[in-house]
């Protein structure tokens, strides 16, 4: 007893020392509170339910979170016990992972769509004794689980649709957490006070995980210092202003979502919003209209998609006032972008635009406010890029991972370029090891893996975290993101190619949903590519081309020859001994379900290579179809398989 | 692309259900509204008096026979006939001293129970019979006032309206007789798009639909028929009376005759059944195209551009307006508020075809 207790006052030393700079009681509870006592009545957070907004103050977020932590203390929850959070948006989510938080309880989101099997493994490596599920769904996950690990006592959930009333043993309501929790806070009058100042700037916060494109997720465990220290450093350098309006749509796992929508939320007073369901999220985010917004670079190409689409079916006047500003605009943007100063003419017919077509379209998505519009997570099209820069929004890069709170490297307002992500925050140090490898130095960092001193060795070596990019600083000083350098193959003769930053490249057309470049030891470089059924179901409309299913459409000749299109110009560009010589068309999208992608949709290579061996060794024959199996894995858990014979395109040589 | 939606949200079930959530609409309301506050100031007397006063009453008559005919699904082709006795109940109250307000109550009232009377018929015919069966009140109706003098005040008699004053306001200067039509015309298109809200409204819709329809879902035809009888002639009563003594100030029976029923019926089709804007629209429509119409061809006549005998003259923009109101049925026969409606849409979606998501 007296030797843990020891042990746990050397840990608490030793994470002091770590950052001595760090204030105990400058925590996110503490700023939680403070907000509270000084702008009780202001909107902390929305939720659209039933079709309305439903508001919440940070008086009631603040008393919640505290009711809440009163609720779990009396069920025996505590320090570092890890709390599962599953589920999508909710404020009882976010409320519940801040009452954790108080008792220095570790919350540990989990992606609502993650398999059992997987959210079993999480389950067992954190040794957990509480989750919050956000519904029904969710807690059926978990019951099933508990039949293989019993060490699940406490189920909380959210929406009572379907569990009020029968709720099986160890499954309560969050509501009801609180009620008892408020009664205790009624009863004993120092409870309160006792909990908001619990917590300690030097306790893990959060603990996220990585994506799992290798193997095991590992955990990677953010202090309340981590996250304040990247918060405060992207708003002195102006990325976020106080009381943005944000809007809360991204998966609560991913480290995004709890910087944004808790951490800075908090720190800055955010109002944020969650929608409806992630069905409504584009719906509701013009209801909202935030000033901040952040989203993959995925999210911007179907967005632009969608106003492609839409024009394209648009009225005649109406596309050919499109087609008069639209193209200009994005041209000007280039050419500002170069250096060129806008002639008087050019800004008058840029005004006009931005009444007739720019003004309207930002409304119709809902950006009409935002001022600081991001993307992040991997590179964005230099075509998507300009549109939106084009439209009048000032859309800029970031560049982090979850180790450093996602927010290391990111574009000034008003130095933009193509290439680069841009400069590291004020107080974050950027620099580039002998191997080309991307190192990144501060108090956002975090200090090493859960329960993994191994990885974290690897990752962090003298405070420097090791990202695992290659990249390398242009003439200005300005950082270039390669790929990842444990990615740098190379092909039988020897030429180094990044998987990745090829694949981007082809994703950069709205035609490319997916698509997975191979060709390690091999002859030359091929691709499997996925359409996107959505923009090239429109072209084959706009085209006469006939088609029932993603599978038929796939195999359709007219496709082929459009992909086939986009690869010769793809391969014009890329550099010299780089080409795609044969690619194939899948009938099926790489999915989630099936394991082929992360939940972030991140290829999991492989996978891929053990489940398309077939068709691989099929690019590198000279056949000129093969006919293939593929499994499919449904929303149940049930497997099916899709047969069918896939055509293998050769590609013209671009360079010709 | 005037419409602007981003940011538009609701924290209540009240507000997303009032009556212009989108800033837009509720910005072309209040510029509409100024503009009628302060037309007396800027429109010559002959503007005022000539064209938009006449015009506020006889958009709100179209209102009042549209909650009938475009809500409820009754035709009535006599509703000058309720009009007329709102007018001359109104004028008599008015003779014995009753005040101008009472007055107003009474000739609604008065309407509103003889139309109900009429109105009966309904319950047991419909469409064509029905139409017959209102005419049969616009004729009796006609034949009672112009053969009692005692409301007519002797055959081939003007009754003039008496000075009356409305809320303290003396109602004799074209201004106040300008704001208490105004104010008229305000209050029932208020009134209707209400009513669209209500059970009562969402009744009589039903009942329009199909009346034994309704009656299998338990809304009472008997009931709901005589109350938009009621509340139709009722309103139609009171405008009868604004008409007497905001515009004509004397009354004969024909400013009630049966033409003047038909150009209400085309007042509402043309507008647009059941529509509130509609019934502001249909009045311009019938009101002002003949006048727009008739200086039209006699300045082309004048001019020399158009060499026609002055007989046929008169009756070139007669059939000229005829055909636009024949065009405009077959082209869109939900009339002239399904016009603004596609050309509000058009602009809603900017710059796509259709909203998405």
């Amino acid at each position: 007893m007296q030797l843990e207790t020891k042990r746990a006052g050397a840990a608490a030393q030793s994470a002091e020392t770590l950052h001595p700079n760090w204030k105990r009681e400058d925590h996110l509870i503490a700023v939680l509170a403070k907000n509270a006592r000084e702008h009780g009545s202001e909107v902390a957070m929305r939720e659209r339910d039933h079709g309305i907004w439903q508001e919440y103050d940070w008086k009631t977020y603040h008393d919640t979170v505290v009711a809440f932590a009163a609720g779990l203390d009396a069920r025996g929850i505590g320090a570092d016990d890890i709390v599962t959070v599953i589920g999508d948006n909710r404020p009882n989510l976010y409320f519940a992972m801040l009452g954790a938080i108080c008792l220095k309880a570790i919350p540990s989101p989990a992606y609502p769509d993650t398999p059992p099997e997987e959210l079993l493994g999480q389950l067992k490596r954190e040794a957990v004794r509480v989750a919050v599920a956000e519904d029904q769904e969710q807690v059926d996950k978990l019951l099933d689980l508990k039949e293989d690990y019993a060490g699940l006592e406490l189920i909380i959930y959210d929406d009572s649709r379907g569990l009020a009333g029968k709720e099986p043993e160890g499954v309560v309501a969050f509501d009801a957490i609180v009620a008892e929790g408020k009664a205790r806070i009624d009863t004993e009058p120092d409870l309160a006070a006792d909990l908001i100042s619990r917590a300690s700037i030097h306790d893990t916060a959060i603990l996220l995980h990585s994506s799992g494109t290798t193997g095991v997720p590992k955990g990677i465990p953010l202090k309340h210092g981590h996250i304040l220290s990247g918060v405060r450093n992207a708003a002195a350098a102006g990325y976020f202003r106080n009381g943005e309006v944000h809007m809360a749509y991204l998966p609560i796992a991913w480290v995004g979502d709890f910087i944004f929508s808790v951490g800075a939320a908090l720190e800055l007073r955010f109002t944020v919003n969650i929608p409806e369901g992630q069905e409504t999220a584009l719906h509701d985010l013009r209801e909202i209209a935030p000033t901040l917004y952040f989203s993959s670079p995925r999210a911007w190409s179907s967005m632009l998609t969608r106003i492609q689409v839409g024009v394209a079916e648009s009225t005649r006047f109406k596309r050919w006032l499109y087609e008069r500003f639209m193209p200009f605009a994005v041209e000007l943007e280039r050419a500002r972008l170069a250096g060129h100063k806008p002639s008087l003419g050019e800004r008058l017919r840029h005004r006009v635009g931005d009444i007739l077509i720019y003004g309207p379209i930002r409304d119709q998505l809902g950006l009409a406010r935002v001022e600081r519009p991001y993307t992040a997570g991997e590179a964005i099209g230099e075509d998507i890029f300009l549109f939106f820069r084009a439209l009048g929004l000032n859309l800029r890069q970031f560049y982090g991972q979850t180790e450093n709170c996602a927010l290391a490297v990111a574009q000034a307002p008003d130095d933009i370029s193509l290439s680069t992500v841009g400069r590291a925050f004020p107080g974050v140090e950027v620099k580039i090891d002998e191997n080309g490898e991307i190192l990144v130095r501060g108090d956002n960092v975090f200090d090493g893996y859960h329960d993994n001193p191994q990885a974290t060795a690897e990752a962090l070596r003298d405070g420097w975290l090791h990202t695992g990019d290659a990249g390398y600083l242009d003439g200005n000083g300005e950082i270039v993101v390669l790929g990842r350098v444990s990615e740098v193959v190379h092909t039988k003769d020897g030429t180094r190619y990044i998987p990745t930053y090829v694949e981007n490249r082809l994703k950069f057309s709205q035609f490319v949903k997916d698509v997975c470049v191979v060709g390690k030891d091999r002859p030359h470089l091929a691709a499997i590519v996925c359409i996107d059924i959505d923009a090239v179901g429109q072209w084959a409309q706009e085209n006469g081309v006939a088609y029932t299913s993603y599978a038929d459409l796939s195999q359709n000749k007219a496709v082929y020859d459009l992909i086939e299109g986009l690869v010769a110009k793809l391969n014009a560009q890329l550099p010299e001994g780089i080409a795609i010589r044969r690619f194939v068309d899948l009938h099926k999208e790489f999915d989630p379900d099936d394991g082929e992608v992360t939940r972030t949709r991140k290829l999991k290579r492989d996978v891929i290579d053990d489940r398309y061996g077939a068709i691989i060794d099929a690019l590198y024959s000279r056949d000129d179809e093969i006919e293939f199996e593929a499994r499919i894995t449904y929303e149940t858990g049930q497997t099916g398989v899709l047969k069918r014979r896939l055509a293998i395109r050769d590609v013209a040589d671009g360079k010709a | 692309m005037f419409y602007r939606l981003a940011g538009v949200h609701h924290t209540r079930y009240e507000t997303a259900r009032a009556l212009w959530p989108i800033p837009a609409d509720r910005k072309q309301v209040i510029v509409a509204g100024l503009i009628a506050l302060v037309a007396p100031f800027f429109l010559s007397t002959l503007y005022l008096g000539s064209y938009m006063l006449p015009w506020l009453i006889w958009s709100s008559a179209a209102l009042s026979l549209t909650l009938l005919m475009g809500m409820a699904g009754q035709l009535h082709f006599g509703f000058a006939s309720v009009m007329a006795i709102g007018a001359y109940t109104s004028i008599h109250l008015a003779r014995l001293g009753i005040p101008f307000e009472l007055a107003l109550i009474g000739a609604g009232a008065m309407s509103a129970v003889i139309g109900t009377v009429f109105g009966a018929a309904a319950l047991r015919v419909k469409g064509l019979y029905l139409v017959i069966a209102t005419l049969a009140m616009q004729y009796l109706v006609d034949w009672v006032i112009i053969n009692v003098p005692a409301i007519s005040g002797g055959a081939q008699a003007t009754l003039r309206t008496p000075e009356v004053s409305f809320l303290l306001f003396p109602i004799e200067s074209l201004t106040s007789r300008y704001y208490l039509a105004l104010g008229w015309a305000a209050l029932l298109a208020v009134f209707l798009m209400n009513v669209k809200r209500t059970s009562f409204g969402r009744a009589l819709t039903a009942i329009r639909d199909k009346d034994f329809a309704a009656a299998v879902i338990g809304v009472d035809p008997f009931r709901y028929k005589l109350m938009a009888f009621f509340t139709s002639s009722f309103m139609g009563g009171v405008t009868g009376a604004m008409l007497a003594f905001c515009f004509y100030r004397a009354v004969t029976p024909e400013q009630f005759s049966f033409n003047v029923s038909i150009q209400l019926v085309a007042m509402v089709l043309v507008g647009g059944l059941g529509s509130v804007i509609g019934g502001f629209l249909g009045a311009a429509f019938v009101l002002l195209i003949p006048i727009v119409l008739t200086n039209f061809v006699a300045g082309l006549a004048a001019s020399g551009w158009l060499a026609i005998s002055s007989n046929l003259l008169a009756h070139v923009p007669l059939m000229i307006y005829g055909a636009l109101i024949i065009g405009f049925l077959l082209l869109e026969p939900l009339g002239l508020a399904k016009i603004y409606d596609n050309t509000r849409k058009y602009f809603l979606v900017w710059p796509f075809r259709h909203s998405r998501s």
